[in-house]
């Protein structure tokens, strides 16, 4: 019907001609809908010195920082919760060798409301943390009259791609979330270039009897790429749960650089394509994971 | 375990169950185990209608008989209803005392109350690089009180000055949280393994409340890198009783994630 070219492209494209030193944000809430068909994907093609914006995250910037492909990331929240501290983000900025950007939930909401606004800077409350001593980039005290509220102002976050995860779009690129889509909807708006990877391409009828669902309508939507199990090994909402396993054995691996480059080639390197990546997991394993959390004793 | 034998986690989560009020509104952030069950519990015992949030997901006042992130997707099929961050966050990081209370953990808290979940040492290169300080801030800032749970009491968590502070207390105690601009509040309650710890008033610095079972005064001094204050001799923390054990066991972490985690 539509005469609009189509969104999709494969992974390859969506990524093409990332330079060195893009700001990347990524999207997702730690162990759910973290973009990683993207991540390999992006590693593979090889931009190096990339500034990072998890809002938060866990593998999907600890990989990057694994792979020696960042050289700073804002720090919201960046955590493996259960299995303890991001491996790969704590050993380099304990060695220095990674820059830090130092945010808070209001810092990293107001940032990317100014770029969506295109203001200056956003206020914030001065909730009189150590955050500007460390990140003065980012945090800089507004003047204010006596008896109103202390506030700080912060610059526009402004990435120049976006990475996140859905679980349906149509070939328009309406992105359909069918959980909590965290801070996605306003880092893409943010973004200057917005990739989405989805489980599943949907008609377009199907978009349209679910519409409340589409929280990223086309034209704030640059590409689409369909990858089964795209958010692997992390949730996709309703379509599988996190793989604890597999997030094991990525912290055992990065406990050495030896068995991590082993990790990396074998899921990263090697497999030239999605499906390739998930022939390394075992059938069982995925079947397993497409289980609902509350059927579970 | 009989049934009058409990885990770390779970006495944390009885602890602070106790102290919420009926109809009271809570935010729970991320990777917040020993916090939900708390919150969970208090809905079965004197709070029928205190509601939580999920900070992350939006979800509200989620039912389940077990413990789950409160990013999962799976929250949301119980949940009253369920908010976009964007929405959200207005009132998590701006709105004066929307919230009542907050409960966070911390990798350090001083004798004012105040936090640090960033780093141990120096921030450009720290000795440990902690997770970050996600909604701290402004839990801590904004809430009408909060919380401070750790699951572990020693000289590197209870230190005399914090490396980074993220979540502001009572700051340097006294009237300085009012005076830096800051709505009134701060923290209420610290809860450990060894002890329960208020505030007191007038300076504000934390003041032992309660000894768990089976700890001494000059255990928990030895512990503290900063001066407690102390009236006369502390009683004894109530442990948690059959009742509550027998709630949290069956309604509220019925698959033991708390003894798993925090034995």
């Amino acid at each position: 019907m539509s005469t609009q070219p189509s969104k999709i492209v494969s992974l390859e494209q969506a990524l093409a001609g990332v330079p060195d030193g893009a700001s990347v944000g990524l999207g997702g809430w730690i162990f759910t809908s973290q973009p990683m068909a993207l991540v390999r994907e992006l590693i593979r093609q090889g931009a190096k010195d990339l500034d990072l914006i998890p809002t938060p995250g866990s593998i999907a910037p600890d990989m990057l920082i694994g792979a020696g492909r960042a050289r700073s990331t804002v720090c919201v929240f960046l955590s493996f919760e259960q299995y303890g501290l991001a491996p790969h983000f704590r050993r380099a900025a304990e060695a220095g060798t990674l820059k830090v950007h130092e945010m808070d939930g209001p810092g990293i909401a107001g940032g990317l409301r100014a770029a969506i606004c295109d203001l200056p800077f956003m206020p914030i409350p001065d909730l009189a943390t150590d955050l500007p001593k460390v990140n003065p980039q980012h945090y800089r005290t507004l003047p204010t009259q006596p008896g109103e509220r202390r506030l700080l102002a912060v610059p526009p976050v402004r990435p120049d791609i976006c990475l996140i995860h859905a679980q349906q779009a149509d070939e328009h690129g309406n992105v359909q979330f069918i959980g909590a889509p965290f801070f996605d909807v306003m880092l893409a708006q943010a973004s200057r270039r917005v990739v989405v990877s989805v489980d599943r391409i949907v008609s377009h009828d199907v978009i349209r009897r679910n519409n409340h669902l589409t929280k990223l309508p086309a034209h704030m939507v640059d590409a689409v790429v369909e990858v089964p199990y795209g958010a692997h090994p992390t949730a996709s909402a309703s379509l599988y749960r996190a793989d604890d396993a597999h997030l094991r054995e990525y912290v055992k691996a990065s406990g050495k650089p030896e068995n991590f480059a082993a990790y990396l080639e074998r899921y990263v390197g090697k497999p030239r394509s999605n499906a390739e990546y998930l022939d390394e997991m075992s059938a069982s394993r995925l079947a397993g994971l497409a289980v609902s959390e509350s059927n579970l004793g | 375990m009989t049934n009058t034998e409990y885990s770390t986690g779970e006495m944390l989560a009885v602890l602070l169950a106790r102290d919420l009020a009926d109809g009271e509104h809570a935010i729970i952030g991320t990777n917040s185990d020993i916090q939900l069950a708390a919150c969970n519990l208090a809905q079965h015992l004197q709070g029928p209608r205190l509601s939580w949030i999920s900070g992350p997901g939006g979800m509200i006042s989620p039912k389940r008989d077990e413990l789950l992130s409160t990013a999962d997707y799976e929250n949301i099929e119980s949940a009253e209803a369920w908010l976009d961050l964007p929405n959200m966050i207005d009132f998590i990081d701006w709105k004066i005392h929307f919230f009542d209370f907050a409960i966070l953990s911390a990798l350090q808290v001083d004798r004012f109350g105040n936090i640090n979940t960033v780093v141990l040492g120096d921030h450009a290169k720290p000795k440990l690089r902690g997770p970050g300080t996600v909604g701290i801030a402004a839990l801590t800032g904004l809430s009408k009180r909060f919380y401070v749970v750790l699951t572990r009491h020693d000289r590197s968590a209870f230190v005399p000055k914090l490396d980074f502070l993220c979540g502001p207390g009572h700051l340097d105690g006294g009237n300085s949280r009012e005076e830096y601009g800051l709505p009134p509040g701060g923290p209420r309650l610290v809860v450990t393994p060894l002890g329960v710890f208020d505030f007191a008033p007038g300076t504000r610095a934390m003041r032992v409340r309660s000894l768990n079972p089976g700890v001494s005064l000059a255990q928990v001094i030895d512990a503290t890198g900063f001066e407690l204050v102390v009236e006369g001799t502390p009683p004894v923390t109530e442990p948690p009783s059959a009742e509550e054990l027998q709630l949290l066991r069956t309604r509220v972490d019925s698959t033991g994630v708390l003894r798993k985690k925090f034995p």
